[in-house]
């Protein structure tokens, strides 16, 4: 009975024990680029009052980068507010995107899916346009997109925190019952681990086994509430082994640690063994929202340490110290990644507005 | 196990379970969840033997977590799974409320997708089980857009609209009166005979158990009892105390329409506009409490479109704004009943 009563600590990952090969390194550079450049762009867009609400990932790409690294065309995506670069990884196959300079990963499943018309797509939901996937019924990433044949499942949220836990331990208990080793990827931020469906949602899938990676987000602050008003135990990942799942602590920041600890647990959901949750901390680059004034909730240290910690650049300069790059190679992909999006938000941004007739639409699919 | 009617009269209970197992084996994608539903077989027995009978893939015990419980079921009914989750009782639904109001019920507006769901609640009173083993809490639910909410009387409906929730694409909500279980029976063929015709009318007559027409389908009511003086719109156990009351006052020249909802939502508003028209004078009566209540929203749109044809105010009997009391003598109190049916239409007839 001690067994039970001992607190297992979580496990503390170390960073940079992944080795992806160099092509690979370049290709998840990408798309942390990629992200930073998707959410600068939205960034500026709240400002110039083309959107009205911004909650920006600019400080969270290395987890959600480097989770989505970990899984493959088929597994699924269960995404909240903060997951930009999870979406455009799992969404883009960057040999199609730019085929001159990443050529097909071996091993890695990639959604066979036109790229820059995703893109598109993913631009006017964001902006609330007939093209988007809601079409304009919801916003920025409340929405969803399922595209069997290339593998794409993505559940996207609804407001309330916490609530799509429970979802994503069913996507993946679906996931688990059809067989083929398929998982679920599912992320939270620390406010978010405060709600009862933090609970039921894990403690089910541990139940069941299901094939879940839930990664906590924890970047100090909900909105403007510290972490410790938010959880009195030492970690989150500790809660992991209280749920008889592994409890897996990383630094956020640290794209190719996070990436370790997810395919870890990728491959453990893939093997049966049930779902893992990782705690990968990071400091906040941002307020709350995009216009509000939560980022001087943080002491001006703690804002200066936070944005020195940034997780693409701390990954630029990797990938330099390691000569798998140059600064010219790093230049020029944030060119080309910025001219992408630029392109593609201006295309999304003089795109079709929905049209009011079509209210109000079908709230029943039968 | 079930509590076996004599013969060959399926009780309201067996008809659920027999919906259960006939789309459990017709359709592999189906599932059952719930507390204590699988080697238990349920608080009321009505998932008994399906454990042995489907494995343990296929019925599965969740922990107490309502809103788990629905949340896991809408994330495989994502992945095309179908489904049905069993309340304990149909009180603890609120705890799983955000995941029907918000994820499941507004997910194919916002992103085209499909949630087939089935929530089976064991609802109401008169069992003295006191505030949270007895509500009626449907009218909860017919606030909110893309739900679809059922609730039959007779065990041919039970069985038939089970059936044509675990198939339909959207969440549905299954309110059965756990009074009806193994109080209401008709013979089996009535019950599960596919029937012929295409009248659009079920026929099955009061009791559930008369000629068989096309199967009810999920949006329409029944007519249980034709009448010319006085029209009592119902659903649930409340149906059979309308049949009741009707029976009643016909000795005393009162002729009475009894419409069983059956669904509602989507209502079959035809159907009640009808029954209004008809005799110009209603009485809505439900077991769920009045403020809110599904009876105020009936009233609303038969006075928008019925006006013309009412010579009296339509009526409402339902649960006073109170818990549920726990004293039998208390909860009959508030509990519709025939009487309070009949009296009401008295009044009625008298206008
Ligand atoms: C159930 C619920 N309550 C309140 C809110 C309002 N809200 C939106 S984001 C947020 C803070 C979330 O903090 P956290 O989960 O740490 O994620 P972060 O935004 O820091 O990434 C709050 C309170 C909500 N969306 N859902």
């Amino acid at each position: 009975m001690l067994e039970k009563q001992a607190v297992p600590r979580p496990v503390e990952a170390e960073g940079h024990s992944a080795h992806p090969s160099p092509q690979a390194l370049r290709e998840m550079h990408l798309f942390l680029r990629l992200a930073r450049e998707w959410d600068l762009r939205f960034e500026r867009l709240v400002r110039l009052g083309a959107v009205s609400k911004w909650y920006s990932a600019v400080g969270n790409e290395a987890i959600t980068v480097a989770a989505a690294t970990a899984i493959a065309a088929g597994d699924a995506l269960v995404s909240l507010h903060r997951d930009s670069g999870a979406i455009l990884r799992y969404y883009v196959d960057a040999s199609r995107l730019f085929p001159d300079q990443f050529p097909p990963l071996p091993g890695r499943r990639a959604p066979p899916t036109e790229p820059r018309e995703l893109l598109y797509r993913l631009a006017c939901q964001m902006l609330g346009k007939a093209d988007g996937f809601s079409g304009g019924r919801e916003r920025s990433y409340h929405y969803s997109f399922f595209h069997e044949e290339a593998g794409i499942i993505h559940v996207g949220m609804i407001s309330h925190l916490g609530a799509m836990i429970p979802v994503a331990a069913g996507v993946a208990l679906a996931l688990k019952q059809a067989g083929g080793g398929r998982v679920a990827l599912n992320f939270i931020g620390e406010g978010g681990t405060s709600t009862g469906d933090f609970h039921e949602g894990l403690n089910m899938a541990a139940v069941y086994k299901a094939p879940l990676v839930l990664i906590i987000q924890n970047n100090g602050y909900a909105f403007s509430t510290p972490s410790s008003e938010q959880y009195a135990s030492r970690t989150l990942a500790e809660r992991g082994p209280a749920y008889g799942v592994p409890g897996v602590r990383v630094d956020g920041t640290d794209a190719l640690a996070v990436l370790r600890c997810a395919s870890e647990a990728v491959a453990r959901a893939r093997a049966g063994k049930g779902p893992t949750l990782i705690e990968a901390v990071v400091g906040r680059m941002r307020g709350h929202s995009e216009g509000d004034d939560s980022f001087l909730v943080l002491s001006e240290d703690e804002r200066r340490r936070s944005l020195e910690a940034d997780p693409v650049l701390r990954f630029e300069r990797t990938l330099l110290e390691s000569g798998a790059v140059t600064h010219p190679y790093l230049d020029q992909v944030a060119k080309r990644c910025a001219e992408l999006v630029l392109a593609t938000v201006d295309r999304a941004l003089a795109s079709r507005d929905p049209d009011p007739s079509s209210l109000p639409g079908r709230v029943h699919a039968g | 196990m079930p509590v076996k009617a004599p013969s060959d009269q399926v009780t309201y209970l067996e008809a659920i379970s027999r919906a259960l197992r006939d789309a459990m084996r017709e359709d592999p994608s189906v599932f059952l969840l719930g507390q204590d539903v699988a080697a238990y077989g349920g608080a009321f027995k009505v998932t008994a033997g399906m454990l042995e009978d489907f494995g343990p893939e296929r019925v599965m015990n969740t922990p107490i977590s309502e809103s788990g419980a629905i949340g896991v079921a809408v994330g495989a009914a994502l992945l095309g799974r179908r489904p049905v989750v069993e309340m304990q009782f149909a009180d603890f639904i609120s705890c799983g409320f955000n995941q029907i109001v918000n994820v499941a019920a507004k997910m194919f507006w916002r992103t085209g997708r499909p949630v087939p769901l089935v929530i089976r609640c064991p609802a109401g009173g008169g069992a003295g089980a006191g505030a949270f083993h007895s509500q009626c809490v449907e009218a909860w639910f017919l606030h909110t857009p893309g739900l679809k909410v059922v609730a039959p009387a007779f065990p041919r409906d039970a069985y038939w609209l089970l059936r044509a929730a675990i198939r339909d694409p959207d969440p549905v909500l299954y309110f059965e009166h756990k009074q009806l279980y193994r109080r209401v029976k008709a013979p089996a063929s009535a019950v599960f005979d596919a029937g012929g015709g295409s009248d659009g009318r079920d026929g099955h007559g009061a009791g559930g158990g008369g000629a068989a027409g096309p199967p009810p389908r999920i949006g329409q009511a029944a007519t249980l009892r034709e009448g010319e003086h006085v029209t009592v719109i119902s659903y649930g156990w409340t149906a059979h105390h309308a049949l009741e009351a009707a029976e009643k006052v016909a000795a005393e020249g009162i002729s009475v329409e009894v419409l069983d909802l059956r669904t509602l939502a989507p209502l079959d508003e035809e159907a009640v506009l009808r029954a209004a028209r008809k005799t110009g004078r209603v009485l809505i009566a439900h077991e769920a409490c009045l403020s809110g209540g599904f009876g105020g929203e009936l009233a609303a749109r038969i006075a928008e479109k019925a006006f013309e044809h009412l010579d009296a105010p339509v009526r409402r009997l339902a649960y006073p704004d109170i818990p549920v009391p726990y004293h039998r003598a208390l909860e009959a109190a508030c509990l519709p009943s025939a009487e309070k049916i009949a009296q009401v239409v008295r009044e009625l007839r008298g206008w």
